[in-house]
């Protein structure tokens, strides 16, 4: 079973505090445009840092 | 040398893997990037083989956003968690052999400076704790002795964590682990501050729970160690996989142990380079 991270677009604030505590390279990646983060799937451990970090409690860790 | 690092021939666009492509569109080469722009820009180092909420992991990849001219920077890695991530990362390194990585990039640093007179190479050490205190300890005090013009980074996980969990000089005293049971019976060395007495210009204790300071600092040792003398970070990445705690739990244990007083963050500047750096960010604010 592989867990990864997921994120409710409606409550991200775009602070980018996952993408500094997330261990994996390229997972969370900031668009500008919408000023939110957007998590590539495949690329996540599932290790929850971002989970815990969260200020708004937009991430969560689930199976996929 | 530079900018071009990253270049696909005329003919192998269609073939070269997408991760590269990604690299030459988007990478931080010849840009002025830092550890806040992370997430907007196509990161030195691909997917690696580290385990799930390895803070050493995340300091890894601090670093290498944190690189000052990662163009024209070469890594020398020794044996360790760390060197199984090495074959991912897109940066120039060398693989030494466990604990000779100071007396490498010492030789490399001069080389470099012979074959490149009129060009800047920083050369940066990224070692573990065993690499760096236990087998490699001569080598790293010799290099600081002499007066190199390089970077040792230590990712300090407190153990000899690929090989099943042995007790490094960095453990506390009474840790328990796995291939030490009955407990670590001397205390942790405290190479910062026997850094700064050895020479060292610039010496830094700072963990990746604080990662913009841990930017700054990783920045700070590198340009002083182009111009002023030897640098040492030393960085407390915890390791889930031997403390047994969860993953998602790396970084509260970090603030846990600082809460503790059993962890601080501190930063050693000699007045040489407390001068060179007032100079540097000075000019930095003026812009």
């Amino acid at each position: 079973m592989y867990a990864a991270a997921k994120i409710e677009l409606e409550k991200c604030i775009g602070c980018k505090l996952c993408i500094l505590s997330c261990p994996e390279p390229n997972v969370l990646l900031y668009l500008p445009e919408t000023k939110q983060v957007s998590v590539n799937q495949q690329r996540c451990k599932g290790c929850g840092l971002c989970v815990v970090i969260c200020p708004k409690d937009a991430l969560s860790v689930s199976s996929i | 040398m530079s900018e071009g690092l990253f270049r696909i021939s005329p003919g192998f666009e269609e073939v070269m893997p997408a991760e590269y492509k990604e690299l030459v569109a988007d990478g931080p080469c010849g840009r002025e990037v830092g550890v806040s722009d992370l997430g907007a820009f196509k990161e030195l180092i691909e997917e690696h083989p580290l385990c799930a909420g390895c803070s050493a992991a995340l300091a890894l990849r601090l670093i290498l956003a944190s690189l000052p001219k990662p163009e024209d920077t070469v890594i020398v890695g020794s044996t360790g968690c760390s060197s199984l991530a090495f074959t991912q990362v897109a940066v120039h390194n060398i693989h030494s052999l466990f604990g000779n990585q100071n007396a490498v990039a010492a030789g490399l640093k001069r080389a470099l400076r012979l074959r490149f007179p009129d060009k800047v190479k920083d050369v940066v050490v990224i070692a573990g704790d065993g690499a760096t205190v236990d087998i490699g300890l001569d080598m790293v005090m010799q290099s600081w002795f002499r007066r190199e013009h390089i970077t040792t980074i230590m990712l300090d996980n407190e153990v000899y964590a690929n090989t099943g969990g042995q007790e490094s000089g960095m453990s506390l005293r009474g840790m328990v682990l796995h291939m030490a049971p009955l407990g670590k019976r001397f205390p942790k060395v405290a190479l910062p501050e026997i850094a700064r007495e050895a020479g060292c210009a610039y010496v830094a204790a700072i963990s990746p729970a604080q990662p913009k300071r841990l930017g700054r600092v990783v920045r700070r040792a590198i340009l002083v160690a182009r111009e002023v003398g030897p640098t040492y970070v030393q960085i407390f990445c915890p390791c889930p996989t031997n403390f047994k705690f969860r993953p998602d739990e790396s970084l509260q244990k970090i603030k846990q142990r600082q809460k503790e007083g059993a962890f601080q963050v501190r930063e050693y500047v000699s007045p040489e380079a407390q001068a060179f750096l007032a100079e540097l960010e000075g000019a930095d604010h003026e812009e």
